[in-house]
């Protein structure tokens, strides 16, 4: 009974008193994140309400994470005093297993708060992103005063620029995987499932488009088409289904001789149920971990592209974009590209040992 | 054996002329011609399309597209104009350079990732075995341009431990033999740890999983059972098996090798093959951009033949069908 | 079996990486230069080895202790077609071959004036029709034959002969083109015809000579593919090639033979020239000495040369600008008013300040300002934005609907796209500063990145022209000459952007190219600079300083307008650092 009134106080206190610190950590920290939003920019998120709909968006997430936090620690506890009631499911292992990584914890923790933090970025953004101040008198400011991480070389402020660049470079990491995804799994069930022409026909393509050296083809369908955050996503996404492809076939041949899909086809199931309800719930595991590791390659790969020119176009922020407008500078300016460097090192590894995690905890032949 | 051979290099003819065909529609999607980084004021609207005329550059592109395979197929590679010489000199130009720079950086990774990845395997959930992990993750995450830079700025600017870019020095052709390799080598260092730094990462992790499950097989416990010595184990048994998964690894990371290089051989000034297609497209040297990309398909479908085949060849329970 | 064939690959990789080291680096230590495996190649090369064996012999180095050594410049971008006159425009390229390994007829001295070079004198016709070339008679080619009166004429053949596709055809405006032009008079004495215009000997001082007996049986059509400009270069200048390797550099060494009348052979032994791509890499190889010369560093790394204690930065104002060429075909950028506004609404000063930490100039026309035909008088647009506003009301563009945006009685927007090149980095920048500044007076602008080739094309196609506005620079000769640019009749022709008609342009375009007299051209010049302002056929941003850090090491170094190569042959390495 005291959790419950210490969790009402403070969400994810219990969990870390029983040393249980991400769990814990996780709900306090998103818990303290969103007051202290509230509580110093009360005029900043009245005023937003009123405002477009992305300030609205940042209100409401402050509303709901504030919700969530109370409403996950409840629930934890509940889970927790009950655990011994029911069995474990295979997800629940792999929970547990997953718990166990410490690092990978870690990630998953930075990545959520990543996400928070662009969803509220409006309401705790110093400066606009684009607004240049004095060009004279403000450029290459180094960290400090007014500019917490300094100003860039058209006198913006690179922390106001580098939370907002946190927006397009997850979004992109987000949706071009999401592509890839859904083609990859899509392309890989039906080559996997229906075997002989169909399965060679598209087996040739994948083939073709992972010999295919990519950046040639990002450099030349960018320069064939106006270079814009969509088509930069697009062929993004288009052109990483591959690897996802040969995933799920190999794991969809080996669920087609199993039991329950030869019983499905017996009973007559249309094969496109049979696909989408039987295949592929079977085959996420390994797409998500592909999944995770995925928005870190992409975020990598978009700053490569913004080296060559090609990446997000200016003035909006992108964290490849400005690690890549700041590189000139690294020897005069460090804090230019620098700080958004960081940005992209810590995002993608947190991705990674996420995926990392995944991979350990989905496979039980790896689990200890 | 000999027939499972044949049979997959039979395979990968039309997968060879799908790529060819993909690569020249791809090539030719890029607007813009030649003519016009060419020319300057004062040459007349009428010059300018007739020589792109000249050049064939008019020609609907199903004609172009059977000009061009027939001359492949005959091992014509054509004509370079940004670089004044045949595709096949040019290429061969570059080709020692990205060799060279490719086989340091896998080699290196291999090594590292192979070691690495045995000692987490081997203490599985350890502050080692997470540690390593962050640290090569922490790499790996890097773009690797502004990873190249960083190498630069304090490996040269600072400790000046390595020469800064290039492949070997402005006096090297008055240096002896001994000290010309040296040079070699220490122009090489900086370009190969950049790509090896990545490449780790990946193969530390997939050797740590398949460690991992090899390490529970039953005759490694029975190894085990016996009394054997934990070393004996680990390296007379377990690794020779958990070494087979990784050999596939090279087919997969060549593509990977080739888009990486862009941007190392851009920042250490290394004059090899993804420099060369890269500028290649921006003067729009279509023969040369098409050959470098088919050049660089038909190594990743060898070496990914070559990792099948080499996977047979090991692995005895793969049988060839 | 397993590990042994793991093994086995092991082995093998690595045997190859040593067997490929040990390759690449074939070839005796500084021994006799590496030949393309091609036949003009082949059968030239030996000769020019022979050739600076026997000069060499010939002419023993003077005993001065500033004789010898290897300096390397170190650039961006490769030179594009090399030695080959015909065809390059490459800026580098040209530099070499006026002053590496060609020569030019004529030179400039410091203030511009011409000088003699390869021609010895030169007189011009009473009627101001033709000039006569005296041409020295002890230049020779890097095989050991003379350089004489054929190979002009051969040279101004090729270059005048359209199906060679010289790129800076507009040279040749007032010149009799072709053979018909050119008349060998003896061995060493040459006349080429005009009509009279000014600043005549221009193309002379640019236009190096290329030798006949090589090439003189090249189709013109040919020399574009011809392995001369890359692969083995014969010159006659004060270097002798020595390598290309494509990306990576050239290396030319000192020509032993070079006229002792022009200063003799060079005092280095070796020049470099290194491409390396990466400015920050360019900056490291600067500050760890391994490189003498960085050739035009981004301004913003100019504080970081200068904080140096062993290198310099050297400044010089030049004959290129940097704008904003507007597409008059366009129904919101046809009338002046607006292209005015538009200028009037960016604060270039401050974008010279910012962008180039105040090293160049605030452009208000084409001709830049150390040019004897600059008018320092002709007040251009200062940055106004209430008299932006204005002008923009005054032409119809007003914010009916109050998004910010102005708009015109038809309601169409006053957008505007502004396109530049990918990876350029000062272009971006411009579009991106326009974009912030011109939404205070009501233009909304979108910036649009564009591959270089695909943005050429867009542009200079005649019945294209996809582009509002274009972020580009252009490099002025010595002789300005905008008549590509501006005049009405050229409207349909690749080069004229902004396809402005203007009667008083065109008049003044005709008139300036026909005036020989300087002082008479003067006045011109200046009336052309006010026309220009008030017509803002361009947004002129500015003439940018040329930047370039010299190694304190590397001496005798001179550099301006004319170029960073410009006394190559001068320049030699402090004694005491080598």
């Amino acid at each position: 009974m005291s959790d419950r009134v210490l969790s009402a106080a403070l969400p994810g206190l219990p969990q870390l008193l029983s040393r249980r610190w991400g769990t814990g950590g996780m709900a306090l920290l998103t818990w303290l994140g969103m007051v202290s939003i509230l509580v110093s920019r009360r005029d900043g998120v009245l005023s937003a309400l009123a405002g477009p709909w992305e300030e609205k968006l940042a209100v409401a997430t402050v509303v709901v994470g504030l919700v969530a936090s109370w409403a996950w620690s409840w629930r934890d506890l509940r889970r927790a005093r009950h655990e011994h009631l029911a069995g474990f499911s295979q997800w629940d292992l792999a929970v547990r297993a997953f718990s166990k990584n410490r690092t990978a914890v870690a990630g998953l923790i930075t990545i959520i708060g990543l996400y928070l933090i662009a969803l509220v970025t409006p309401l705790i953004a110093p400066h606009a992103p684009n607004v240049q101040y004095d060009l004279v008198g403000q450029r290459f400011l180094p960290p400090g005063g007014e500019f917490p991480l300094g100003t860039d070389h058209f006198a913006r402020d690179i922390l106001s620029r580098l939370l907002y660049g946190a927006r397009i470079s997850l979004t992109i990491g987000f949706v071009a995987v999401g592509i890839s995804v859904t083609i990859g799994t899509l392309v890989g069930a039906i080559a996997g499932y229906f075997g002989g022409i169909v399965d060679g026909a598209l087996m040739r393509l994948v083939d073709m488009v992972i010999s295919f050296p990519r950046l040639v083809l990002l450099i030349t369908v960018i320069a064939a088409f106006d270079a814009s955050i969509f088509l930069i996503v697009a062929v993004l996404g288009l052109t990483l289904w591959p690897g996802t492809a040969r995933i799920v076939r190999g794991e969809v041949l080996s669920l087609r001789e199993r039991e329950f899909v030869q019983a499905a086809d017996a009973l007559g199931y249309p094969k496109r149920r049979i696909i989408f309800r039987h295949l592929v719930p079977n085959v996420l595991a390994p797409v998500i971990v592909a999944a995770t590791l995925g928005i870190g390659n992409t975020i990598v790969l978009e700053a490569g592209l913004s080296y060559l020119g090609l990446g997000v176009q200016p003035p909006t922020a992108s964290w490849g974009q400005m690690v890549a407008s700041g590189k000139d500078n690294l020897l005069d300016a460090w804090w230019l590209s620098t700080f958004p460097g960081l940005a992209i090192v810590f995002t993608v590894l947190s991705f990674n040992l996420v995926g990392d995690g995944l991979r350990d905890a989905l496979d039980p032949k790896l689990r200890t | 054996m000999g027939r499972y051979v044949l049979r997959r290099l039979a395979g990968a003819v039309p997968l060879v002329v799908g790529i060819a065909t993909l690569i020249f529609f791809l090539v030719h999607l890029a607007p813009g011609s030649p003519v016009d980084l060419i020319i300057g004021p004062g040459v007349t609207r009428e010059f300018r399309t007739q020589m792109i005329e000249t050049y064939g550059w008019d020609l609907p592109l199903p004609v172009q597209y059977v000009k061009w395979l027939s001359a492949m197929l005959t091992g014509d590679f054509g004509y370079s104009f940004s670089q004044t010489r045949p595709v096949r000199d040019v290429l061969l130009g570059y080709l020692p350079n990205t060799v060279v720079l490719s086989l340091a950086a896998l080699t290196v990774a291999f090594f590292f990732g192979i070691v690495l990845g045995t000692v987490q395997a081997i203490r599985q959930y350890s502050l080692l075995d997470s540690g390593l992990s962050v640290v090569l993750l922490f790499f790996y995450s890097m773009p690797s341009f502004w990873l190249a830079l960083m190498l630069i700025l304090t490996m040269s600017l600072t400790l000046g431990w390595f020469p800064v870019s290039g492949t070997v020095s402005t006096d090297h052709e008055f240096l002896g033999l001994g000290a010309r390799i040296v040079d070699r080598a220490r122009h090489l260092a900086l370009p190969t740890l950049s790509l090896a730094l990545v490449l780790t990462a990946g193969i530390a992790r997939y050797m740590r999983a398949s460690m991992l499950e090899v390490v529970r097989q039953d005759y490694v416990r029975t190894a085990h059972a016996k009394g054997l010595p934990e070393r004996v184990v680990v390296f007379k048994h377990a690794l020779r098996n958990a070494l087979i998964p990784v050999v596939t690894l090279v087919g997969l990371y060549l593509p990977f090798l080739f888009s990486g290089t862009v941007f190392i051989e851009t920042i250490f000034a290394w004059p090899g093959m993804g420099r060369a297609i890269v500028n290649a497209i921006g003067q729009r040297d279509y023969p040369l951009v098409m050959a470098g990309s088919f050049f660089f398909a038909m190594m990743v479908v060898l070496a990914n033949l070559l990792a099948d085949i080499l996977y047979a060849v090991v692995d005895p329970r793969i049988r060839y069908e | 079996m397993t590990s042994h064939s793991s093994r086995t690959v092991a082995r093998f990789a690595v045997v190859l990486v040593l067997s490929a080291v040990s390759t690449a680096c074939g070839g005796g230590g500084g021994g006799p230069r590496p030949v393309p495996d091609v036949a003009f190649c082949q059968e030239v090369m030996p000769k020019v080895e022979a050739y600076v064996a026997r000069a060499r012999a010939e002419n023993p180095t003077p005993d001065d202790p500033r004789y010898g050594g290897t300096a390397v410049v170190g650039t961006i971008g490769e030179m594009a077609d090399g030695m080959n006159v015909a065809v390059s425009s490459d800026y580098s390229a040209r530099q070499h071959q006026q002053f590496v390994n060609l020569m030019t007829l004529i030179d400039y001295d410091e203030s511009v004036a011409p000088r003699p070079y390869l021609a010895e004198s030169w007189e011009v016709a009473e009627d101001n029709s033709s000039v006569t070339f005296h041409l020295r008679r002890d230049v020779y080619w890097h095989d050991g034959e003379q350089t004489d009166a054929h190979d002009v004429a051969f040279t101004y053949t090729t270059v005048t002969n359209p199906e060679t596709a010289f790129p800076n055809a507009a040279f040749w405006n007032h010149y009799v083109e072709g053979e018909a032009g050119v008349e060998i008079i003896d061995d060493f004495t040459v006349r080429i015809g005009m009509e009279p215009h000014s600043e005549f000997l221009d193309p002379f001082s640019s236009v190096a000579i290329l030798p006949e007996h090589l090439l003189g049986d090249v189709p013109s059509a040919e020399l574009r593919e011809h392995p001369y400009g890359m692969q083995c270069p014969v010159g006659n200048g004060p270097f002798v090639f020595w390598s290309h390797s494509p990306q990576e550099r050239w290396v030319f060494e000192a020509n032993p033979g070079f006229p002792q009348a022009l200063g003799g052979r060079p005092f280095l032994d070796r020049y470099v020239y290194r491409i390396v791509p990466d400015p920050t890499t360019l900056l490291a190889e600067l500050l760890t000495q391994n490189i003498d010369v960085y050739v035009t560093p981004p301004p913003d790394q100019a504080q970081r040369i200068i904080d140096d204690p062993n290198v310099d930065l050297r400044r010089f104002p030049f004959r290129n600008y940097v704008m904003v060429g507007w597409n008059a075909r366009r129904p919101q950028l046809a009338d002046a008013r607006v292209r005015r506004a538009i200028t009037m609404g960016t604060d270039r000063e401050s974008i010279v300040q910012a962008l180039l930490q105040g090293y160049g100039t605030v452009a208000d026309g084409s001709v830049p300002p150390f040019h004897w035909a600059y008018d320092p008088d002709v007040e251009g647009l200062s940055y106004d934005p209430e008299g932006a506003r204005a002008l923009l009301e005054e032409a119809g563009w007003a914010d009916r609907d109050g998004d910010g945006v102005r708009e015109d009685a038809n309601g169409d927007l006053l957008s505007i796209s502004i396109k530049y090149n990918t990876g350029n980095q000062q272009r971006q920048d411009i579009a991106e500063i326009m974009q912030a500044q011109l939404s205070e007076v009501g233009i909304d602008v979108v910036p649009q990145v564009v591959d270089w080739a695909t943005l050429l094309q867009q542009i200079n196609t005649p019945d294209l022209r996809d582009f509002d506005g274009v972020v580009i620079a252009w490099v002025a000769e010595f002789r300005l000459d905008d008549l590509d640019l501006f005049h009405s009749e050229r409207i349909d022709q690749p080069f004229a952007w902004s396809g402005t008609r203007n009667p008083e342009m065109d008049r003044l375009l005709v008139e300036l190219g026909r005036t020989v007299d300087r002082s008479e051209a003067r006045s011109l010049w200046s009336e052309y600079q006010k026309v220009l302002i008030e017509e803002q056929p361009y947004t002129f941003f500015y003439f940018p300083d040329r930047l370039d850090g010299v190694s304190r090491r590397l001496q005798g170094v001179e550099m301006d307008a004319r170029g960073e190569w410009v006394n190559v042959k001068d320049w030699y390495l402090d004694p005491a650092s080598r």
